[in-house]
């Protein structure tokens, strides 16, 4: 018998490992949705960008703190940044708990939530790879042009921040889906949670281009240290004591988000159907 | 509650004036019924079960009969701890089946005939090993019981098939498979067998049986095809509105209702049936037609009655070839029904009626 210490981390690599090979297997709808996901939107970006700085004179023209150029490796580490943040569709859970599919794991000697760590780390180590595929490709496009982080240190700071973000996603989402103990329908808050997480976090718009007031109150939020502040740091403008404030910040959520999954899923554990069984 | 060494009076499951009842809202029709459904939703409460006393020992095999909405796949959700009970208490392996530890969780576990446990895009053998991983399962049990099972149930060749690729009767096998890897105690069968060709039916049936005597496994069985209940299960609890009809053995349900007998006569194809003359005969005997078809008809008549019946029906009609059975089970659970609506509420238990 796996001594108990060792059984839950093994039980997430396993799972892992399964929700990899579920992941890959169809090739098509593999590369549709993890390679090209996230792409669209930058691109817009790039040309509104483009045009509003092509109307303030173009050239050197700073606006709110950033030259095009910036800009341009701003969008560059969007591209990769998005692809390692955790997707919402990456928890079912609001279609498991409708159809009935939880009910199989409550049987079973293990936490549900278990398996969706797993399904996490598969995520997150695909996305990985993905997201340096992506970087080295543009690297071999553009050169210089393309985002490149000023020191190894940096780099690293940044990815441990995108992943503690990316965490807080998974866990927020599981919340949101969680919900579907209580409601009907869930994926307009899901729709909604993902609008919300990109735009406080500078998926649209860098926060620091942003009014100060809202500045302010985004950089108390996670996706700001999940988004904006990774690539800031990669790029230059943030440095160490902002990574460390960052890393309190995204601590701090993560328990408060944490605490809440415990709440929602055992309230709504009790509330429970069982459908389609 | 027995909390000692396992044995064969320890109660393993046992639930003690169980109910349960369901919120939902009431949706009314129509574009106004929608509006008025958006501005004020109409609660309402649906009771699913009502006051179940049930006490199940070790290495007892209880088929759960019902109509639909009896309430019995609800009773195994509670039992096994998916749902909570809403009044009264469900106890399995001696705890509440809603508080269950991962230690009795081990020793249980459950089979749905209409949701897949295993991994639907995977093959079987890797959700089997992800299964020996959370039931901590030693790899030389897993690959033991896996080649036995396989065997037992003639899978042996599909194990590395993609889940969604096999037959249904397959997959069935598979589900039950990955249910008994980790040699669990208490099993809960739903409906296990839906959907299933005779074949399959019948080694599933076989599966059962022989786990049930090797290894004094306890199953709760709920299933649609009477067949399965008659040939795997010693005792019977029949479900009605909610409530328990019937708790007993299978004679002691067949004496219940009314130990009957169905005989079925074969007439010579084409033959003119003397109706009046068949009704004469039965209403002699006591007995009542149960079901016809093409040159056959099946004949209810209580034991007692047999020996006086078989000649008169050799002289009424032109029978071609006869058998005697048992009432079917079928007739017996529609009579326990009737006999619940007739009375207005549910039979009392057949315990209750063997001590007056």
């Amino acid at each position: 018998m796996t001594a108990l210490p060792l059984r839950v981390p093994r039980l997430i690599l396993r799972s892992a490992g399964y929700e990899m090979r579920k992941r890959i297997q169809f090739r098509t709808g593999f590369f549709v949705r993890e390679v090209l996901f996230g792409t669209v939107e930058p691109l817009i970006m790039l040309f509104v960008y483009g045009a509003l700085y092509a109307s303030a004179g173009g050239g050197d023209v700073v606006l709110g703190g950033w030259t095009f150029d910036e800009i341009l490796r701003y969008v560059a580490g969007l591209l990769v940044v998005r692809k390692l943040i955790f997707h919402n569709r990456g928890i079912e859970l609001s279609t498991e708990i409708f159809e009935g599919r939880v009910t199989k794991y409550l049987v079973m000697p293990l936490r549900y939530f278990t398996l969706l760590q797993g399904r996490f780390l598969q995520y997150t180590l695909l996305q990985v790879v993905i997201a340096g595929l992506v970087w080295a490709a543009g690297y071999g496009l553009v050169g210089d042009r393309w985002l490149v982080p000023v020191s190894p240190t940096a780099a690293c700071q940044a990815l441990v921040l995108v992943l503690m973000g990316s965490y807080c996603c998974f866990l927020l989402y599981f919340v949101i889906n969680a919900l579907a103990f209580w409601l009907d329908v869930v994926w307009s808050l899901l729709v909604m949670s993902w609008f919300l997480v990109n735009f406080t976090g500078g998926g649209a718009v860098p926060v620091s281009q942003m009014p100060e007031g809202l500045q302010r109150i985004f950089c108390a939020l996670f996706p700001y240290w999940t988004i904006t502040a990774p690539i800031e740091l990669v790029m230059g403008r943030l440095e160490t004591a902002d990574f460390q404030r960052g890393v309190v910040v995204l601590a701090l959520w993560l328990l408060a988000l944490e605490c809440l999954r415990r709440l929602v899923w055992q309230r709504g554990l009790a509330r429970y159907v069982g459908a389609g069984m | 509650m027995s909390t000692g060494e396992p044995g064969a009076d320890e109660v393993v499951l046992a639930a003690r004036r169980v109910g349960k009842v369901f919120k939902t809202f009431e949706r009314a029709p129509g574009v106004l019924g929608v509006l008025r459904n958006f501005v004020a939703r109409k609660e309402i409460e649906v009771a699913a079960l009502a006051d179940i006393d049930l006490v199940i020992r070790r290495g007892e095999t209880v088929g759960l009969i019902g109509a639909n909405g009896a309430g019995k796949t609800t009773l195994v959700k509670i039992l096994t701890g998916i749902v909570p009970a809403s009044s009264g208490e469900a106890r399995l392996l001696g705890r509440d089946s809603f508080q269950l530890t991962d230690e009795e969780k081990r020793r249980l576990a459950l089979v749905m005939g209409q949701k897949s446990q295993l991994w639907w895009d995977l093959p079987p053998i890797d959700s089997f090993q992800l299964l020996r991983e959370i039931y901590s399962i030693p790899e030389e049990c897993f690959r033991e019981r896996v080649a036995a099972f396989t065997r037992m149930l003639d899978v042996e060749d599909r194990l590395k098939i993609q889940l969604r690729q096999l037959s249904l009767g397959q997959r069935m096998k598979m589900e039950i498979i990955g249910a008994f890897l980790h040699d669990p105690e208490v099993v809960f069968l739903d409906e296990p067998t839906i959907g299933l060709d005779l074949v399959s039916r019948e080694t599933i049936r076989g599966f059962l049986v022989k786990l049930a005597e090797e290894r004094g496994v306890t199953f709760v069985l709920t299933s649609h095809d009477l067949e399965d209940i008659e040939e795997t299960c010693r005792r019977i609890v029949v479900l009605d509105s909610g409530r328990v009809a019937f708790d007993g053995d299978l004679d002691g349900l067949s004496r219940r209702v009314s130990g009957q007998r169905a005989v079925e006569v074969h007439v010579d194809p084409g033959a003119q049936l003397d109706e009046a003359r068949l009704a004469e005969v039965l209403r002699q005997h006591g007995g009542e037609v149960g079901s016809r078809a093409a040159d056959a008809v099946t004949i209810l008549v209580p034991a007692e009655g047999i020996r006086g019946l078989m000649p008169a029906l050799f002289d009424a009609l032109p029978v071609r070839d006869l058998s005697v059975e048992r009432q079917p089970l079928e007739h017996l659970v529609r009579e326990i029904y009737s006999s619940s609506e007739r009375s207005g509420a549910a039979l009392p238990r057949s315990d209750e009626v063997e001590s007056t």
